[in-house]
């Protein structure tokens, strides 16, 4: 065996372009020891998962070099990369759900688990369990074990193959405080072992309490690597989120009016039954944009359901213009005044086969202003409709019959913002919605938000962009875990403030 | 502005698609007619005489399209909305029985015949509340459930056939249908001829609801899109009820057709062997017609053309039935091809 301050893993100019031209890497150096817990750390889009994919053989690279043990190598598959020993452990399980732990660690191997032999590999993968501290009834159905047990017989899956690096992507984001802390023991096990450990993640405590040494990305660049002992969470932060600043807009200073939407007290749950928002409260008054920050996976997603009436609310009031809306579906929430921008605008803003006509009715298919004779829809007031959203918000696309699919992704959400605004809301919840846009479409997008701030509307803006909170933001809060936490007036929160909440820790 | 047709933009214009994929089964099919020691350019001119070579020929050549567009609108509405909706087979044999029942009450003419097509439509779609409740309440699979109940209706109308409308002089078939509930002679002396056209005013009917009412736009909504169409506020559970039912509906006529629209036997063979099939050709139908209801005007047409030239073709041509059956299933397979690719290369890439 080499010496233990050998690099297990090293990449030398890693780079990845996605076919559409996303520079998800760039020019990455990264590398871990033999026997250490290595964080890797940063926001949504950072590289953080291309990074690991590349690792365990899903992803090719564009270019570089990738070392294992010291050795070149380029692995076209995911069994490449076990076969160097090194296993992922994804965020999102891939368990056969109705098979047990044991059938499901052993899956994929050449051991039949109704074999002769299975009787012994069940009795090694017990030790081996026993031995890192891994607790796993082996024969109950994956199905049936709660969200920490999945991940261990995950991670015994890994183990079983006899991997030496183990790649965990945001390992704790589902776990209770309990299994948290019990993952952490055996890692910290597997560690003495001598196999190396890499940590992905955005939350600054697990990566200081835990790692011993930490690799923080940005914008897939490799922005900084440091010991736990030179890294305390302000630097961590600070590398985290950077400070660059695509352009500047201009925001004149107003003065909030009457409050409009109310949150008191949300609680929401997952499909499980775990709370995913927790008791959250917040006030957006007129002429007033509330940024809520916070890395993805936080309970935005949840909440912003919620505001739209498609997600059921388990506690708590939500109140516009001092109406209940609360479980309202959401034509009733946008005949109170709502527009609703969603996140995903492919998947719920717009119908892509249908065109573009089709698209700026959904959801006014039944309004009075293109009822035609009977209750059909006129369809040549639609067309005029079409006409008008295209000339005001500047959509560029082939005509009002162009399909959703063939536009461009800043001309798809334009398409989407336009048919919002244009019922002239009281309130607008605007979630991610710059997000995969190019510059050009992101300032004209972040330029409505404000002009609908001057027009003394009530604006919600959810976003895991830093940049897009602080430029657009009059009062700020940050999500983290399902909670609003560290609430205040723009003014006061500074960039490495939002990046220490953003990793959960409230100075 | 311009009426949404089939397709559009395409690098084929739909009709030419078509056009092309057939010639290409016909191409593939005489293929195989040569390989086996027939003559393929006999065999489609007897195809084709059979379903248009004389006047009795093209109205039995009607009569078969009219249940055939019908039971294509239960699929095309279904596949419209998201669904795979097969239960359009067991939805024709209660409409079948529906229009029978509706012999027993003594009406005018005209008044009676619109009483039994609303008997039909409504056991038809009463037949489709339970695939409904199911996949709304319960999420089951409208596939399963459709399997099921075609079968429950089979044994159903059957013991319906043979227990309250047999025809007691006849053991073979039950009572027919009464002269006042038939479909009127209208062209060519058959009534063949106003089933058709009932089957294509029922196929306009289709298209002006999906493309010109807002519970249409939301049925297809729905169908194309869920996730978004409940984020603008569509409940999914009404299209979803809309396309059950008026499918249903459409394959209740269907049957009704079949019995009351058709020369012989008005009436339904005890082994209900005279309505056997149209819900599951129907899908073809609609495939070919790309489940839109002018397409599968066209499409209907073309199937009934088809079918009318099988007994043709035994006699003169001298192919064996099951032969006829393989070359019209490669025929309709490489006319459906293109609709089939189109509707389902996004579940096979997943």
């Amino acid at each position: 065996m080499a010496s233990p301050t050998k690099e297990l893993v090293k990449t030398s100019n890693l780079t990845k372009t996605y076919p559409d031209g996303t520079h998800a890497l760039t020019g990455v150096d990264f590398s871990v020891t033999k026997g250490e817990i290595h964080g890797l750390l940063g926001e949504n889009g950072a590289g953080k998962t291309t990074l690991s994919k590349i690792l365990s053989g899903i992803l090719k690279p564009t270019s570089g070099e990738i070392y294992i043990k010291g050795n070149l190598v380029r692995m076209k598959r995911p069994s490449d990369a076990l076969g160097l020993g090194i296993g992922m452990v994804h965020q999102h399980f891939a368990l056969v759900r109705p098979f047990s732990a044991f059938e499901n660690i052993v899956l994929g191997t050449d051991l039949n688990p109704t074999g002769e032999r299975a009787k012994e590999a069940k009795a090694s993968i017990a030790d081996l369990a026993k031995g890192v501290g891994l607790q796993v009834t082996l024969d109950s159905p994956v199905e049936s074990l709660a969200l920490g047990a999945q991940q261990r017989v995950e991670i015994l899956k890994m183990l079983y193959r006899n991997v030496d690096i183990l790649i965990l992507d945001e390992p704790t984001s589902s776990l209770t405080i309990k299994e948290t802390g019990e993952l952490f023991k055996s890692l910290l096990k597997l560690k003495e072992e001598g196999k190396c450990v890499i940590f992905i993640t955005h939350k600054l405590r697990e990566v200081m309490d835990f790692c011993d040494s930490i690799t923080v990305l940005r914008q897939g660049k490799v922005t900084g690597r440091i010991s736990k002992s030179e890294a305390s969470p302000i630097t961590l932060a600070t590398m985290m989120v950077g400070r660059t600043v695509e352009f500047e807009l201009k925001r004149s200073p107003m003065t909030p009016g009457e409050e409009v939407f109310t949150i008191d007290n949300l609680t929401l749950l997952d499909r499980e039954g775990k709370e995913v928002v927790k008791d959250l409260s917040l006030k957006v008054r007129r002429g007033e944009i509330f940024g809520i920050a916070g890395v993805e996976g936080n309970g935005q997603t949840e909440l912003a359901e919620a505001i739209a009436g498609i997600r059921r609310i388990a506690k708590g009031s939500i109140r516009l213009k001092g109406t209940e809306t609360g479980g309202k579906s959401s034509s009733v929430i946008r005949r109170h005044g709502a527009g609703l921008i969603p996140e995903d605008r492919r998947q719920m803003g717009l119908i892509l086969e249908m065109n573009l006509d089709e698209n700026v009715i959904l959801g006014k298919q039944r309004d009075l202003q293109f009822r035609g004779s009977l209750t059909s829809i006129a369809w040549r007031k639609v067309r005029q409709f079409t006409s008008d959203l295209m000339k005001k918000f500047e959509i560029t696309a082939k005509g009002p019959e162009s399909p959703a699919r063939s536009l461009s992704g800043g001309n798809q959400q334009k398409v989407v913002v336009s048919r919002e605004l244009s019922s002239d809301p009281d309130f607008i919840v605007a979630a991610q919605p710059t997000r995969g846009l190019d510059v050009a479409a992101t300032e004209y997008i972040r330029k409505l938000l404000l002009d609908s701030r001057g027009g003394g509307k009530a604006v919600l803006l959810i976003s895991a962009e830093l940049d897009e909170i602080l430029q657009l933001s009059d009062q700020i809060g940050v999500m983290y875990e399902g909670r609003l936490i560290g609430v205040g007036a723009a003014e006061t929160m500074s960039r490495e403030r939002i990046g220490l909440l953003m990793g959960g820790i409230v100075a | 502005m311009k009426l949404p047709l089939i397709g559009g933009g395409r690098v084929l214009a739909p009709l030419e698609e078509s056009a092309f994929a057939a010639l290409m089964g016909f191409f593939f099919g005489g293929i195989l007619l040569v390989v086996l020691g027939y003559n393929p350019i006999l065999t489609y001119y007897y195809m084709f005489y059979g379903g248009l070579g004389s006047l009795s020929n093209v109205t039995d050549m009607l009569g078969n399209a009219a249940p055939l567009i019908l039971t294509a609108l239960t699929f095309a509405v279904g596949v419209r909305a998201g669904l795979f909706n097969i239960g359009a087979e067991g939805q024709v044999y209660v409409g079948a029985g529906g229009a029978i029942y509706a012999s027993y009450y003594f009406l005018p003419a005209g008044i009676h015949l619109g009483f039994a097509l609303v008997l039909a439509g409504a056991a038809g779609a009463l037949m489709a509340v339970p695939t409904y409740l199911l996949k709304a309440y319960r999420g089951v699979n409208e596939v399963i459930t459709t399997i099921m109940l075609n079968w429950t209706a089979y044994f159903g109308v059957l013991w319906v056939a043979i227990v309250l409308l047999a025809d007691p002089a006849r053991p073979e078939k039950t009572i027919s249908v009464a002269p006042t509930s038939r479909f009127p002679d209208f062209l060519l002396g058959s009534v063949s001829t106003s089933a058709l056209l009932f089957a294509i005013a029922v196929a306009a009917a289709f298209y002006v609801y999906l493309w010109l009412t807002p519970s249409g736009y939301e049925l297809r909504s729905v169908g194309l899109n869920p996730e978004a169409a409940r984020f603008s506020g569509i409940n999914p559970r009404k299209p979803l009820l809309s396309a059950l039912l008026l499918g249903g509906a459409s394959a209740g006529l269907a049957g009704a057709v079949q019995v009351a629209g058709r020369t012989t036997p008005f009436a339904l063979y005890t082994g209900l062997s005279n309505v056997l099939n149209y819900g599951y050709n129907g899908i073809g139908v609609a495939l070919i017609g790309r489940n839109h209801p002018l397409g599968i005007i066209v499409a209907g047409l073309f199937f009934g053309t088809l079918q009318a030239g099988f007994s043709t073709v035994q006699l003169y041509a001298r192919v064996p039935f099951e032969i006829i059956q393989v070359i019209e299933g490669i025929i309709i397979f490489t006319v459906a091809a293109p609709e089939l690719y189109r509707r389902f290369r996004g579940s096979l890439k997943k």
